[in-house]
């Protein structure tokens, strides 16, 4: 175990390097200013995510990052590291992390559970006209008058928030324009839900105790200030309790 | 430098071993390409950098060809990171010759309703019409391919006015930046497809990487007259040169037949696998498109190489590349 008061102790953040875009969040982690050393592990083993205080699952596939991580015996280990560590999921890792999901493949899917959303996979559509760039307003970011540039590929939907009274609350830090949303997705509930503030499927990126999760990459940006949120919001944090 | 900088598995991996594709060790991504806002509007659609962000969403796996659907699932299932749909896979393209073409748009759109998982599907060289189809139909990638029988002899598709992206085969580096400047997003090898026969692929992702290394060093005059000799755009190849590696993703395709080819390439510095043929024209299609999937993402461990590539049945029937080929050879198609 860590000494989670010792300054001068590294940190481990680990990249969970099944699938997908891993290397990306390696190169933006490596840029983040910290005080404390960063060590960065890529995670292909139990023996890796042993040693990390701190994870990034990355876009990918989520059902071929489910399936290597059930063949590599790292599938328990991971909901036991949600339980007690903190876990940012981007795109694909928004999936594993939820605690459901619509449109998973035939035969369901793994999921780690480690947040009470429920997000629908590939929930704005196909690549051609469904993959999108957006300018966004994100709470708590440094400099957050400068918006902060959303790259959603095949992005998953947040439909559902149902938090228990005994699990930590959600706390959205950043919303899309319900213009922006999907039209096949408007046209399901036009009138009530369209000019909702508080329609679920307009979050992109939210918290939740430990946990954080984006819909879009911030690894594909040149802004690592998301990288650097995660690491002083929710890593150094969960390190002093 | 001529083997692969190899690390052997079980270690530690704080950065991850490129092989030859990368002898520093530390990572190459290739750059954002993002343009955003530019039709005006507070959001943008099928910007460079969405359609090469899809591309890095696929990195680390692997891509299957499908013919139907019953065929997708099992590749879903056995962890493809995607699918190629296709109406004939390359073997039996060579095996029954014939003129090769885009696939029914019916069958595509059932492998689409089957799966979660993105689908591509191929056109003709320069058969701009038929990607025209596939976009309307919501295919998420094209592959402009020298597998089907060429449309165009001097001209492939203007990728760039497309709104779904594109991936495309390359010889070498010059042929790869040709492709990239016409607007693809994402490049793969061409190897020698349908002949489960991994030399080809990997001659010419040597040839890449090597040509690359070669411009890495070069000074801005000789980059003008490199670009010349290569044929290729002197921004690009100069971008290239800066990064050490393609500015795009670039997988490996063309006679992968087994776990230990996909590691071999990825070693190479592929950033992931295309398979053909060599998964359902092996004798235990499920088990053996599992095992490759496995072996792109522990590449670097030949202990876990070992286990997977055990008792995987009979693997598609190589052949020889010679004057002989069935078929001919498929690289030379393409300009």
């Amino acid at each position: 175990m860590q000494q989670g008061e010792d300054l001068q102790q590294d940190v481990h953040i680990g990249i969970l390097a099944l699938q997908g875009a891993f290397a990306e969040h390696q190169v933006m982690l490596k840029k983040v200013p910290s005080k404390r050393k960063i060590v960065i592990i890529l995670v292909r083993t139990q023996d890796d995510l042993a040693s990390c205080n701190a994870l990034i699952i990355p876009g990918g596939e989520s059902t071929t990052i489910a399936l290597l991580a059930r063949l590599a015996g790292i599938l328990e280990p991971l909901r036991e590291f949600a339980k007690k560590k903190p876990i940012w999921g981007t795109c694909a890792g928004a999936i594993l992390l939820a605690s459901a999901i619509e449109n998973p493949k035939k035969g369901g899917q793994e999921l780690l559970s480690g947040m009470s959303v429920t997000v629908a996979r590939n929930g704005w559509g196909s690549q051609v006209v469904e993959s999108f760039e957006a300018p966004l307003e994100v709470e708590g970011l440094r400099e957050s008058e400068r918006p902060f540039h959303g790259i959603f590929i095949r992005a998953p939907v947040v439909t559902a928030i149902h938090t228990t009274p005994s699990d930590p609350p959600i706390v959205v830090i950043s919303r899309i324009s319900t213009s922006l949303l999907p039209s096949s997705q408007t046209i399901v509930s036009p009138d009530e839900d369209d000019t909702d503030p508080r329609d679920p499927r307009t979050i992109v990126a939210l918290r939740q105790g430990k946990h954080l999760l984006t819909s879009f990459h911030p690894e594909l940006t040149k802004d690592n200030r998301f990288h650097e949120y995660f690491v002083t919001e929710c890593v150094f944090p969960s390190l002093l309790s | 430098m001529s083997t692969p900088a190899h690390t052997p598995g079980g270690s530690p991996l704080p950065v991850i071993p490129h092989g030859v594709g990368n002898p520093s060790g530390t990572p190459v991504v290739a750059p954002i390409r993002s343009a955003p806002y530019k039709d005006g509007g507070n959001s943008s659609l099928g910007t460079f950098g969405v359609k090469s962000g899809l591309a890095q969403m696929l990195k680390g796996g692997v891509i299957m060809d499908v013919v139907n659907a019953e065929q997708a699932r099992i590749a879903e299932e056995a962890g493809a990171c995607a699918v190629m749909a296709l109406e004939r896979v390359p073997a039996d393209i060579r095996a029954q010759g014939g003129v090769a073409r885009m696939s029914d748009p019916k069958m595509i759109k059932e492998i689409v309703a089957a799966v979660t998982i993105p689908v591509m599907a191929k056109v003709r060289i320069g058969h701009f019409v038929e990607a025209q189809i596939l976009q309307a139909i919501g295919i998420d990638y094209i592959d402009e391919s020298e597998v089907l029988t060429p449309a165009d002899e001097e001209h492939h598709i203007n990728k760039q006015a497309f709104k779904v992206p594109f991936v495309c085969g390359a010889k070498n580096l010059g042929e790869a930046l040709r492709r990239i400047s016409e607007g693809a997003a994402f490049i793969r090898t061409k190897g020698e497809a349908g002949t489960g026969n991994v030399v080809e692929a990997v001659r010419h992702q040597r040839a890449v990487m090597s040509e690359i290394r070669r411009a890495s060093v070069m000074s801005e005059e000789e980059l003008y007259a490199y670009a010349k000799d290569i044929q290729a755009p002197f921004h690009l190849l100069k971008e290239t040169a800066r990064l050490k590696r393609l500015p795009v993703v670039n997988f490996a395709a063309g006679g992968v037949a087994t776990p230990a080819d996909a590691a071999l390439m990825m070693q190479l510095g592929c950033d992931g696998v295309f398979v053909g043929s060599g998964v359902f024209h092996s004798g235990d299609p499920a088990k053996r498109a599992r095992a490759i999937v496995q072996a792109v993402t522990h590449y670097n461990n030949p202990k876990l190489l070992a286990e997977v590539s055990e008792d995987l049945g009979e693997a598609m029937v190589g052949l020889t590349i010679d004057d002989n080929l069935k078929g001919g050879r498929l690289a030379s198609r393409g300009w």
